[in-house]
């Protein structure tokens, strides 16, 4: 067969098949998501990246939840009938359980019927969180908190097999539905664990019935269930209403900028407002935009090859996008991008002018520029803008900006650090991860530093070298982000808390006594003002010290298409897409002129 | 030595390699590579969590226990779970390896029989401006980037014609189909280049054979000369370039899977060097060596189906 004829039978083939397969009218209404990166799997124990953990949260369900409606950032109940009773001394916590929630039916059950859910589920779930034989990926949340926790993980650390029936003091069902949890000492950001998918309820007898391959059939309380009841490790995931889910009703209640939009008009319906869930998994950029702007995906963050021309002003969707009823979201992402400087090295440890000069002489505002579309919030220190102890007007003395008067002044703290225009520096490498926009990142710093006379080598590490390297020591300076685990300044300062050393997650080892002393403190209080003064204060601490080159805080870009209602950009995603809407009619005209 | 001896001497060689397979990637991943708990535990990793991992993954064992338990599971093909995701891997291996073959194998099929018939053609009318034609084309598909074939087939073709799916995969005929034609063709477009120019090239050395001048003096005519001689003797070459290639096609191809959705092999063990996971990598490395050895054995068999003087020793 000649190569034309071969490209016709085949074009012929595809426009068969196409035709042959392509869906006619669904009944009901299917939202279709786009992620882009593989799933693990369903067990909430090891669901410790946010594609898992989304994925996870449609099937499970925890005590807690974030009120999607509300900002700043604030729980609710979810399978708890309220927020719970806490002791005076802030160490004992009641829960009520929710009555009458069912699992998804599943053959594990007598019969195939979904018992109900009680207190012991969650007793259950989260010491299989702290079982020693399945190193859960959420243990950290938990570790040296719950009273006698330790001490039963310990014991069966030891021991062939774990046994769930040892009581442990701090985690007990009272009755079928009282729920207690007794803590070690104060952790005021307790209740955030209990929102997340590592400890969302699962059922032993589940568990036990599919043993290894428990995490290949989710059997949950959520509004969602896998269709067929397996998840394979595919590129596509299809979910479909959980027929036996509670009747938990979309909210009536949130912030004024919710109501204002007009998010709670579908107060009262009964939850999820859709009848399937089609989730694909696009690795690549391109594909998925594509896929987005023929109408095959709802929603998609706008990838950085397209910005220019999805969004020419950096504020406003283009006019082309507009006419196809595009809608365009953007928020601050709870998170920050920074270089660490690695504080074993008396280098950078014994001087803070060093550090402060490397600071100043890295011009924020390009960088910015070339590689967050001049769109990411500077960093002044380390707490992100939408949480208690974010200082908004402050700005840091050591943030440099590309001006004329910033590499003065590092040429002079460079000078009085003992290397005057950088003589008797060593090459100060700087490790990265071997993707091309880190290359850039990195290339981009060495050109920075070499303004004041400051040799720098980059070296790109595959991610668990780079990992290794940082865990060992054995780096002078290395590029990275965090990304909050939940909406508290506690998460961003612990990652310079002394005692928290790699492998911990302060990778950089800056130890301070007085930022320490703050810390401990500050972490066992509950909110309110006074933590608030002291959040900032070591806040600012940190910028004054600049234990690293603070960089950004990104922004998300999110474009959706007219159709999907009730969509909101968040940092916590679990368990969101119950509230979606597809407005069909809207989709169907749509669609002609996509 | 008989064609059956011949292949279970082979196959026993199975053995020595697979040792030396074993050995090479308990080297390279157990004792110089980094510690794979740590990217493991993620970023909350404390030392006591990175220490009780290592005793549950069993590297806290001495080595020779270590080496013996990668030997073990390389002859049983009991591979375990992934560290990365927990999954069975002869599971993984099992589903990811149909959607790679569904498109590999057609694409395979095709180009063989296409670059073959192109390069009799060319073969045939050597020195002529066909010939000449087809090298520019040729050359000139090669020097084009792979991803340039994906990014520009994907939008004009997927995207703006609307002739193929953008991305994506159904299990199951004819679901499946509108999802892998278009990345058939791209493979089919990146191997015609250099397989036609490979071909011709044995082609050409066989058109200039002692053999081939006689069968024209005889008066055979050059259909005969070219399909019963020519083609019969270029086979050798041609079985050891396609019998080789066969293994990689399971492999699958990771750019074009990435970039249309395809759930196979492509970048199974690229993903498992990334995430340490080292189970993963076992089992990709040595069923590919089991493959290469299975699959070169069949070349030395084909060439003594296809040319009956070649001796097996």
């Amino acid at each position: 067969m000649r190569f034309p004829s071969l490209l016709l039978f085949l074009l012929a083939s595809s426009l068969l098949f196409t035709s042959c397969t392509k869906k006619t009218d669904e009944k009901g209404k299917t939202l279709y998501l786009a992620v882009s990166s593989q799933v693990k799997g369903m067990d909430p124990i090891y669901a410790n990246d946010r594609y898992s953990g989304n994925e996870v949260a449609r099937v499970y369900e925890g005590l807690l939840q974030y009120d999607y409606f509300r900002r700043p950032y604030t729980l609710a109940p979810n399978l708890a009938e309220a927020m719970p009773t806490v002791s005076e001394d802030g160490l004992t916590y009641t829960f009520k359980v929710l009555k009458g929630v069912v699992f998804q039916d599943d053959a594990a059950f007598p019969e195939g019927k979904g018992r109900e859910l009680t207190a012991e589920d969650f007793v259950y779930s989260i010491k299989r969180l702290a079982d020693p034989k399945l190193q859960g990926l959420g243990w950290w949340l938990l570790d040296g908190k719950i009273k006698g926790l330790n001490e039963w993980r310990n014991k069966y650390a030891e021991l062939p097999k774990t046994d769930y029936e040892e009581e442990v003091e701090g985690l007990k069902a009272l009755d079928r539905y009282t729920l207690q949890f007794k803590l070690s000492k104060p952790f005021p950001q307790f209740l955030y664990s209990l929102a997340m998918p590592f400890t969302y309820a699962v059922a032993r007898e589940v568990v036990e019935k599919y043993g290894d391959e428990f995490l290949n059939h989710p059997v949950g309380t959520g509004p969602f269930a896998i269709r067929d009841g397996v998840f394979k490790q595919t590129k596509k995931i299809y979910y479909v209403k959980n027929p036996t889910f509670r009747e938990k009703l979309y909210p009536c209640e949130g912030s004024e900028e919710f109501k204002e939009k007009g998010f709670l008009k579908d107060c009262g319906k009964k939850l999820p407002l859709v009848d399937r869930l089609e989730v694909n998994i696009i690795e690549e950029n391109q594909p998925r935009w594509l896929n987005f702007e023929k109408g095959r995906v709802d929603f998609v963050a706008v990838p950085k090859d397209n910005f220019d021309s999805v969004i020419p002003d950096a504020k406003n969707l283009g006019n082309d996008y507009k006419e196809k009823k595009i809608e365009l979201l953007i928020s601050p992402a709870l998170d920050i991008t920074y270089i660490a400087f690695n504080h074993d090295l008396a280098l950078f440890k014994n001087n803070k002018k060093l550090r402060r000069a490397m600071s100043l002489a890295y011009d924020i505002d390009e960088a910015n520029k070339k590689f967050n579309n001049n769109q990411a919030i500077r960093a002044q220190s380390i707490v992100p803008p939408g949480i208690a102890g974010y200082m908004e007007s402050y700005k840091s003395p050591y943030r440099g900006r590309g001006r004329k008067e910033d590499i003065e002044k590092a040429k002079k703290l460079l000078a009085e650090a003992g290397f005057p225009e950088g003589k008797g520096l060593p090459v100060i490498t700087y490790d990265c991860p071997n993707n091309t926009v880190s290359r850039h990142q990195g290339e981009y710093f060495q050109l920075q530093m070499a303004k004041i006379g400051i040799n720098v080598k980059v070296i790109q590490n595959p991610w668990p070298e780079l990992q290794k390297k940082i865990t060992t020591r054995n780096v002078m300076t290395y590029g990275i982000a965090w990304s909050a685990d939940y909406p508290d300044a506690e998460n961003f300062l612990q990652l310079i808390y002394g005692p928290n050393r790699a492998p911990g997650a302060n990778g950089s080892g800056y130890d301070n006594p007085e930022f320490n002393k703050l810390f401990k403190v500050a972490s066992v209080m509950q909110d309110g003002p006074e933590r608030t003064a002291l959040y900032e204060k070591m806040n600012r601490m940190a910028a004054e010290e600049v234990p690293w080159i603070f960089l950004v805080h990104r922004q998300s870009f999110v474009v959706k298409h007219g159709w999907l209602k009730n969509y909101i950009s968040t940092d916590f995603e679990a368990g969101i897409s119950q509230y979606f809407d597809v407005d069909k009619k809207l989709k169907k005209e749509t669609l002609k002129k996509l | 030595m008989s064609l059956t001896s011949y292949i279970i001497r082979r196959l026993l060689y199975v053995i020595p390699v697979l040792l030396g397979v074993c050995f090479l990637v308990f080297l390279l991943f157990n004792v110089v590579s980094p510690d794979p708990t740590i990217s493991m535990l993620g970023k909350h990793a404390t030392q006591a969590q990175v220490l009780e991992l290592r005793e549950v993954l069993g590297l806290n064992e001495p080595l020779h226990i270590q080496y013996f338990n990668t030997v073990k599971s390389a002859f049983t093909f009991d591979f375990g779970r992934s560290w990365s995701t927990k999954q069975e891997i002869s599971e993984m291996i099992k589903s990811g390896a149909i959607p790679s073959a569904t498109v590999t194998f057609p694409a395979f099929i095709i180009s063989f029989l296409l670059s073959v018939s192109i390069s009799l053609f060319v073969a045939f009318y050597r020195g002529t401006f066909f010939d000449r034609a087809a090298v520019v084309v040729c050359v000139t598909l090669m020097s084009i980037s792979s991803l340039v074939y994906i990014l520009v087939g994907q939008w004009f073709f997927a995207f703006h014609l609307g002739w193929f799916e953008i991305s994506g995969y159904e299990e199951g005929f004819p679901d499946v189909v509108p999802y892998v034609l278009l990345p058939i063709l791209i493979i089919v477009v990146l191997s015609v280049g250099p397989d036609v120019r490979f071909y011709r090239t044995i082609m050409l050395d066989e058109i200039y054979q002692d053999y081939v001048r006689t069968a024209r003096a005889k008066g055979l005519s050059e259909k005969v000369i070219m399909f019963k001689h020519v083609l019969k003797n270029a086979m050798v070459s041609i079985i050891t370039y396609v019998v080789l290639k066969i293994p990689f096609l399971i492999l699958g191809s990771l750019l074009i899977e990435s970039f249309f959705g395809i759930p196979g092999l492509g970048g199974i063990t690229l993903k498992a060097v990334n995430s340490s996971d080292y189970p993963v990598i076992k089992a990709m490395t040595v069923l590919s060596a089991i493959a290469l050895i299975i699959f070169n054995l069949l070349t030395d068999v084909l060439y003594k189906v296809v040319d009956p003087r070649v001796q097996l020793k």
